[in-house]
């Protein structure tokens, strides 16, 4: 059988039970919480607002609030990216319907990506969505630019390629639970790590992070740095240079890293019959 | 060409041996039976031929190919022992997908539908969740996608679970059918009544190692049922006999009295 029809149809069957699943109410709430954040943080610009006596410009609380609150809805994409992988691969191996897929003549790789691909799909939907719902009305009422939307957007669906991938990989090692705990804590360390990279970029260009936070921010996956040089673009006060750039293709590499580390450990798992 | 083959192939988990050096080699068109008393290594074998577990020794092949080429696994059914239908599809959905995996498409693949469904009995189904179905049904919706598209080979693992005697009879119609039409058929099971109805051959496995294998007619002695050969190839002794109205033992047979061991009392209890 053709491997691209194979893929299809299990891509299109995890996709179904990824909406299917208890998981799917959360993250609708988490989509409807994002939404009604963003229509009620939007709302900022619309008044006007005085710091120490000074009117301040409708552009400028949106240069601060869009890339702040942008970043927390991509924040949680990556996130639900991660829960839905937490155990889209390892729950059907556990509770056995996998092996009447795994005895049809298609390659393990072929099954495991696809499950992915389903994962990511809902986390995907969900992030169109919330991050196309904030975008609007950023751009409609902070009147902040468009395109910073979009590269967000694609840095955020690439981030979540990543965290997917890396979570289901340690699925087939590790619990449900631990699985969970380790994407969300993980989540919060790199951003940590890449927000204390950016502001010590842009206040101290000659002074670099170092331990760990500054090994994970340089050689990490740049999940957050690839979001703020998107949508640093619409705060006139700070010059992200060429970050999104550089951080998209590093979160390039980890996204393929990711899917090839899947790929393998799956292949060398033992299935129950 | 066989379409099975463990060629001393060897399973271990950490310090236990599941297979110890076995040797099986099915040509197509043959009807065996994988008995065993539980944890002999039946299930290994089968995972083993399914590339769902790599060999710790030795090799195994599916029609002639590695077991973790995808290819090998083109025209084989597969029907396992703890079968978990996938939440929240349909039976035709299930059998759609499995279907288009098997390489069916278009009205192909709506007749071939039709068909199994017809055959196993699941047709007034079709709408309702798989995993909603009964144990009975289940077992006829698994057999049904395992039945799909003709398979050349059909690996079934305790076929006969959950299912009632007029399901089992089914069942039986339905391997029969499978051998008829030229499919190699490999049943574990510990129904042996079933296998010797089924299977033209045995390979009974005991302790991961292969006790007694070849053709029923061969390997039975007069007079001996299926069970005795059981018996004698997974205890090392003969079936239980008759109990002494004095002692209330077993009375020893020629095989027991051979080995000079008692048969063992009312007390003892077959085991497992």
């Amino acid at each position: 059988m053709n491997a691209m029809r194979a893929f299809r149809i299990f891509a299109a069957e995890a996709f179904r039970d990824g909406l299917r699943r208890r998981l799917a109410f959360a993250v609708a709430l988490v989509l409807v919480t994002g939404l009604a954040g963003a229509q009620s943080c939007t709302q900022l610009g619309l008044g006007s607002m005085e710091v120490n006596g000074e009117t301040l410009d409708g552009s400028v609380i949106g240069g601060f609030l869009a890339p702040i609150l942008f970043g927390f809805q991509a924040w949680a994409v990556l996130a639900i990216a991660g829960l839905l992988a937490a155990d889209h691969l390892a729950r059907p191996l556990a509770e056995g319907s996998a092996v009447l897929w795994l005895a049809r003549p298609v390659s393990r790789g072929i099954w495991a990506t696809a499950r992915l691909a389903g994962a990511l799909g809902v986390a995907l939907l969900c992030g169109a969505l919330l991050l196309g719902g904030t975008g609007a009305m950023l751009v409609l009422r902070q009147g902040v630019a468009i395109e910073p939307v979009f590269a967000a957007a694609a840095a955020t669906a690439l981030g979540s390629l990543v965290v997917a991938s890396l979570a289901m990989t340690a699925s087939l090692a590790l619990g449900r639970t631990a699985v969970i705990l380790l994407v969300l804590l993980g989540l919060v360390f790199v951003a940590f790590a890449n927000g204390v990279g950016l502001a010590t970029e842009l206040a101290h260009p000659a002074i670099g992070v170092g331990g760990l936070v500054g090994a994970v921010d340089r050689y990490g996956p740049p999940l957050f740095s690839a979001i703020a040089g998107a949508v640093a673009q619409w705060n006139p006060h700070v010059d992200p240079g060429d970050t999104y750039a550089q951080s998209m293709q590093r979160l390039a590499v980890w996204a393929a890293g990711g899917c090839l580390l899947l790929v393998a450990a799956f292949r060398r798992r033992e299935i129950e019959g | 060409m066989f379409s099975l083959e463990l060629a001393g192939a060897s399973k271990r988990y950490g310090r236990r041996h599941a297979l110890a050096s076995v040797d099986l080699a099915v040509p197509q068109g043959t009807s065996v039976g994988l008995l065993g008393a539980n944890g002999a290594g039946k299930t290994t074998a089968l995972r083993l031929l399914l590339g769902f577990a790599r060999p710790t020794r030795g090799a195994a092949r599916l029609r002639g190919l590695d077991p973790f080429d995808a290819a090998s696994r083109r025209g084989v059914g597969y029907l396992p022992e703890r079968l978990r239908l996938p939440h929240g599809m349909t039976l035709q959905r299930f059998l759609h997908v499995h279907a288009a995996l098997a390489g069916l498409d278009g009205a192909d693949l709506v007749r071939e539908i039709d068909a199994v469904t017809e055959t196993t009995g699941v047709r007034d189904r079709l709408h309702e969740p798989v995993d909603g179905l009964s144990k009975g049904l289940a077992q006829r919706a698994g057999f049904a996608q395992a039945l799909i598209g003709r398979p050349e080979v059909l690996l079934l693992d305790e076929p006969t679970s959950g299912l009632d005697p007029l399901g089992v009879r089914d069942a039986r119609g339905w391997i029969e059918s499978a051998r008829a039409r030229g499919a190699t058929v490999l049943v574990s099971s510990h129904v042996l009544s079933e296998v010797e109805r089924t299977c033209e051959s045995v390979v009974i496995l005991r302790e991961g190692r292969i006790a007694a294998s070849g053709a029923l007619e061969a390997l039975l002695q007069p007079g001996e049922t299926l069970e005795d050969l059981f018996v004698r190839a997974v205890a090392g002794r003969e079936a239980p006999g008759p109990l002494d109205q004095k002692t209330g033992r077993e009375v020893p047979g020629p095989l027991d009295q051979e080995a000079g061991r008692e048969a063992p009392g009312p007390q003892d209890g077959p085991g497992e």
